[in-house]
């Protein structure tokens, strides 16, 4: 059996021994599906305005109040056509996270939200209006009226629940909350979309009974929520019975920082590769009710996985409290940053504190030739050198060159660097001089990494050869 | 954002937006038709339009061509002298909305009810406008005694359909 999965898992991973050709390869092939999920997500909406047209087109464009009803119409299928996507985007849906990264999936769905919202309340506020300049009411007047229609009370609900979603998801507000509370929040949007679905179908003609467009429309719900459903609940769930994971042990090994050993079964067949991460769940009175999204730290055997975590936030406090033999479960894996992004014959790779846990991972994984690999390692004191020691041996173990910095950030330019490198005139260049043909993995906390990325962009490295991991939580 | 991506993006939405835009045109052209044919037609002779509706092709749209209402061969009176009395029923007619169709109810030449059989129902926000609309078209008409009354703002369809189905069950009324 432990053959069959070791078997399953070399072919799974990509052949990144394969050299340039495979890689450029499997580059390409990533490209075609992006572009093919752009032109799906401008077709989605393209057809949300086709279903408008094919219902009367513009011959309905005939008086002021039915003008501005039918813009409002339009906004309204432009708008839930964008908050399916951002459900398609926010299921980790296996296709689309491999292709363009779950970050990037999320930055998107996030970038989505602003406008889905506008569009939706314009929706509103455009019918009560165009409703209100056919009938002769003002627009307040008519909000009585259009209660009255069947389904309409419900139609408001959503919109108010909606509203509540995207305030407390923009960055000011969020940050009053906790990533659990506003979660919690957030859960509340499949209810707002939901019950919003009655009135789409029921008020106007667009979705009438028996027609392509309401067969279409539906379609789209079973999809956006079918793979929340499969991809958020039920395949978790079934991964995690299947593979019983318990935590095994706790070590601290700096202040704050822990690293779990956690058994199972079968654990290779979870088929993930170095540098990804999955999202826990541990089964305490104290910390099932919320998840957290950890990388591993190593390489799994088939009974063993390592994550290692510093204490962030009370979650992960709590997190590094558990007891041994707690279940745990798991949800994953997830991420692109593994061997399987590169594209460029070098490799470079930047570390900053905690971020060296997939780093970790994905070194031990990665098929690197003596002389090809480039890391550097980051971190403001001693006391953040986690894996640090693990990490030189691995290193030497594939002929890799490792640079060091410890020191508080600089404040001058170069703020991803201690002052006294930026002082000597130290870049990203003199650190990879072959940053041109080389692959940059940083990995670190946010306001580090956007520097580095700054600097890496003004280089003059193209996009294909970034590969990032923000770590957030 | 790559080139392909943008080309196929623009394709993809044009051609779709092109076929919604067709079948909305097909839409309409087949409702006006509908619409000029009954609505047109006082004439008790040939069951075709003359050529007061000026659409062409207008008698050609299978789909939607004007159903005759039960009882339209055997109701058409004999002579128009004499004061009528009964029901009669109205032709149904299409609309972007639904089908609309009224039934008159005559004594001695004088429309004493109008009752809609059926009114544009084409989702929620129709059925309401069809309900506020019947009500004040029904005393319009018992009020002119014609099929002459003023379309109630924010129903224009609801009325076209309501005075042509009206006009048509007159018309067998000899009214």
């Amino acid at each position: 059996m432990v053959g069959v999965t070791g078997n399953a898992m070399s072919t799974a991973r990509h052949p990144s021994s394969g050299g340039a050709h495979d890689r450029a390869h499997d580059y390409r092939r990533r490209l075609r599906r992006s572009d093919m999920l752009v032109t799906l997500f401008w077709a989605s909406l393209a057809a949300a305005v086709a279903m408008f047209l094919a219902y009367g087109g513009t011959a309905r464009f005939t008086s002021l109040g039915d003008s501005v009803t039918n813009i409002g119409i339009i906004a309204g299928l432009v708008g839930t056509d964008l908050i399916l996507v951002m459900i398609v985007l926010a299921a980790r849906i296996p296709f689309i996270d491999s292709t363009i990264g779950h970050d990037r999936a999320i930055a998107v769905h996030r970038a989505l939200g602003k406008p889905a919202l506008y569009l939706l309340l314009a929706h509103a506020v455009l019918l009560v209006t165009g409703y209100g300049i056919s009938s002769g009411y003002n627009p307040v007047a008519e909000i009585g009226p259009l209660l009255a229609i069947p389904d309409m009370p419900l139609a408001f609900v959503g919109l108010g629940l909606l509203i509540i979603v995207v305030v407390t998801s923009l960055v000011a507000v969020r940050r009053k909350f906790s990533y659990e509370g506003w979660h919690l929040v957030h859960l509340l949007s499949y209810i707002a979309v939901l019950v919003a679905v009655p009135h789409q179908l029921s008020v106007g003609g667009i979705f009438a009974g028996g027609s392509v467009e309401r067969a279409y429309w539906i379609t789209l719900y079973v999809l956006a929520f079918g793979s929340i459903g499969t991809f958020r609940f039920a395949e978790p769930l079934l991964s995690s019975i299947r593979h019983r994971l318990r935590v095994r042990s706790v070590d601290q090994i700096a202040p704050g920082v822990v690293s779990i050993t956690l058994s199972g079964r079968r654990l290779r067949s979870l088929h993930s590769a170095g540098g990804q991460f999955f999202v826990w769940r541990f089964w305490t009175g104290r910390t099932w009710w919320h998840s957290h999204p950890i990388s591993l730290s190593s390489v799994p055997t088939d009974d063993t996985a390592r994550i290692t975590v510093r204490d962030l936030g009370n979650g992960s406090n709590a997190i590094s409290r558990v007891p041994v033999g707690t279940r745990v479960w798991l949800e994953g894996p997830y991420g692109v940053f593994t061997d399987a992004g590169r594209t460029a014959p070098k490799l470079a790779v930047m570390v900053a504190g905690i971020g060296i846990t997939p780093v970790r991972a994905f070194l031990e994984d990665s098929n690197i030739r003596p002389g090809e690999a480039t890391i550097l390692l980051r971190a403001s004191s001693q006391d953040e050198t986690y894996l640090w020691d693990e990490v030189l041996t691995l290193a030497k173990s594939k002929g890799a060159t490792v640079y060091i910095m410890v020191g508080k950030r600089s404040t001058g330019p170069r703020g991803w660097m201690p002052a006294s490198d930026a002082e000597r005139g130290v870049t990203l260049r003199s650190i990879f001089p072959d940053l041109d043909d080389s692959d940059l993995y940083i990995c670190g906390p946010t306001a580090w990494l956007d520097l580095v990325e700054a600097e890496a962009r003004a280089d003059g490295l193209p996009e294909h050869q970034l590969h990032m991991e923000r770590f957030d939580w | 954002m790559r080139v392909r991506a943008v080309l196929g993006s623009v394709f993809a939405s044009a051609a779709i937006l092109a076929i919604g835009w067709q079948f909305g045109s097909a839409t309409a052209a087949s409702l006006q038709g509908a619409d000029a044919g009954p609505a047109s037609t006082p004439t008790p002779g040939p069951s075709s339009t003359p050529g007061s509706s000026s659409t062409p092709g207008s008698s050609s749209t299978p789909g939607s061509s004007p159903i005759p209402a039960p009882g339209t061969s055997s109701a058409p009176s004999p002579s128009p002298s004499a004061p009528q009395s009964g029901t009669f029923t109205g032709a149904v007619e299409s609309t972007r909305y639904g089908n609309v169709q009224v039934q008159i109810t005559v004594a001695n030449g004088a429309i004493t009810d109008v009752k809609a059989l059926q009114l544009t129902d084409d989702g929620g926000r129709s059925v309401q406008i069809s309900n506020r609309a019947a009500p004040i078209l029904r005393s319009e008409v018992l009020k002119a005694q014609s099929a002459h009354v003023s379309s109630v703002s924010g129903a224009t369809y609801t009325t076209d359909g309501y005075l042509s189905s009206l006009q048509s069950a007159l018309d067998k009324a000899g009214l």
